[in-house]
């Protein structure tokens, strides 16, 4: 993308109507959309974020929050399906149903799932499959989000096979399916119902009542969610509210339709030669983004430049990351912190940098994950038709002035 | 004498209006979500898609899609009539996908 284009880019807002259309004939991929500006209203419990949508609330959190390895609850990213949230849970009354392929069918408040069973806590990355989409072209269908479509939060909760073990699974049990309390407007249509295969059951896969220390905030799924780390938040079922087993894959709309890749070695495909076979978007891949600066920013010649981020994966650890000041042909290693959040949280990284000369300087990031797994650069992220695992290389410009 | 009076007119006062905060809340019954309005474009069919889009969701949902093509609009439309039961006759659906593609269209038809 040309200079200018990225400065037209950054200066866009999600509520306008030209969004993601500017490279739309390029037919590569780019860097998603940056710097949008954030709303000048702010939903219940959070702060303003960038916003798509109020029904149903679709909210971004912006750039310079990835400055720091866990994401303040009020400022984490926000994304329903379904337009009908309750505003209004008692969580002494709210209970989870499970039921079933089980021996015996149980209701558990949220009291009982704190005193009942052994509490676990993990530092998670929830990313959206299709965060980073507005990097794609041609733009593929759904939210052209921006690389903010994630955070890093400290959940604590009771295990999902804990809590299923309680309900005893039948001996025909072979698929779980997940439900929360958000209702489509047409009450016969199906909700957003999701599913897990228990092969995929382990122990890391928790009911969460606390994000950080705190109730989950109602945006975030208050009461109780789904948390599986690794995984992307397609089954991070919000207002988990129905925990059925069932002895067959469950027909689900957005099990079988979306959240959805290629299934084939790259996951790509091309728009005149889309791939028969698909396959669940399920493990995170290997990615970075800088908080700190972002573009725009103005720094002083020769001062020090700490460039700060997060980087992340699927759960098998950050092994570098590395800083580019020549667009990617010399890398320098950034310091990683000590890696105390665990393998499924972000590894936040800085690195020091003297500009030495005056005007444009462009600062890029690549993560490699422990299995050598590393960040392509934009322009080589392949293109799928839902925009999705978009991983490439990030950067940000800034002006150095004397 | 006159001290411990007015303690206590103090403490019943402090008491009533606690009970009346809760109550407040009581009535309110949870969180309110704010309304956004997102500007459509002026275009024939306007107000038909926009009250037949906004049965369910906001114009914030459509028009950050991006730039799409008329089959992508038209397999939209579709979507929401098959999947989310979305109210829209066929003889509307024409005039629908041609604002969409009109004003939210990358100018190619498929």
């Amino acid at each position: 993308m040309l200079r200018r284009d990225f400065f037209k880019h950054a200066a866009l807002i999600a509520g306008s109507a030209s969004v993601g259309s500017t490279a739309a004939d390029a037919d590569t991929t780019t860097h998603p959309i940056d710097n949008r500006k954030v709303a000048d209203i702010a939903f219940p419990q959070k702060r303003p974020l960038i916003t798509y949508s109020d029904r149903p609330p679709l909210l971004e959190t912006p750039r310079e929050i990835f400055a720091n390895p866990i994401t303040p609850n009020d400022l984490f990213f926000v994304r329903w399906h379904m337009p009908m949230i309750p505003t209004y849970i008692n969580s002494h009354y709210f209970s989870i149903k499970i039921d079933g392929e089980v021996e015996k069918p149980l209701k558990i408040s949220v009291d009982s799932l704190k005193r009942d069973f052994e509490p676990v806590e993990i530092t998670s990355v929830l990313q959206c499959g299709g965060n980073s989409r507005s990097a794609f072209h041609p733009t593929p269908g759904g939210i052209q989000w921006g690389p903010g479509a994630m955070g890093c939060a400290k959940w604590k909760g009771a295990r999902l096979k804990d809590v299923l073990a309680k309900a005893g699974l039948g001996k025909n049990a072979s698929w779980i399916k997940f439900h929360g309390l958000e209702k489509p407007v047409y009450t016969k249509t199906d909700g957003f119902v999701r599913a897990l295969e228990l092969d995929k059951l382990h122990d890391t896969i928790i009911i969460a009542y606390e994000m950080n220390g705190e109730a989950l905030p109602y945006l975030n799924g208050f009461p109780v969610r789904l948390i599986l780390p690794g995984f992307y938040s397609d089954s991070w079922v919000k207002m988990l509210s129905n925990i059925t087993v069932t002895d067959t894959k469950p027909k689900l709309h957005f099990m079988d339709h979306a959240y959805r890749v290629p299934d084939n070695a790259c996951e790509c495909e091309t728009p005149d030669n889309l791939a028969a076979k698909t396959k669940p978007i399920e493990e995170m891949n290997v990615n970075s983004l800088i908080g700190y600066p972002t573009s725009g920013t103005r720094v002083k010649q020769g001062a020090k430049l700490i460039v700060r981020g997060v980087a992340f994966d699927g759960g098998h650890g950050i092994a570098k990351v590395e800083i580019s000041t020549d667009g990617g042909t010399n890398w320098q290693k950034a310091t990683l912190d000590d890696g105390i959040q665990g393998p499924y949280a972000y590894r936040s990284f800085r690195h020091t940098l003297k500009p030495a000369q005056t005007g444009e300087l462009t600062i890029m990031t690549r993560a490699t994950n422990t299995k050598g797994e590393i960040q392509p650069f934009a322009k080589d992220v392949k293109w799928n038709r839902g925009g999705y695992k978009y991983n490439g290389i990030d950067e940000v410009t800034v002006e150095v002035v004397s | 004498m006159k001290k411990v009076t007015v303690l206590a007119l103090m403490t019943a006062i402090l008491f009533i209006s606690v009970n009346a905060e809760e109550k407040k809340v009581e009535v309110q019954k949870g969180i309110k979500m704010p309304y956004m309005a997102f500007s459509m474009k002026q275009g024939k069919g306007m107000y038909s898609t926009k009250g037949k889009c906004n049965m369910c969701h906001s114009w914030g949902y459509v028009l950050n899609q991006g730039a799409q093509s008329k089959k992508f609009w038209r397999k939209k439309v579709i979507k929401m009539i098959t999947v989310f039961q979305a109210p829209i006759k066929n003889e509307d659906i024409d005039e629908v996908v041609e604002y969409l593609y009109a004003n939210y269209g990358n100018g190619k038809e498929n």
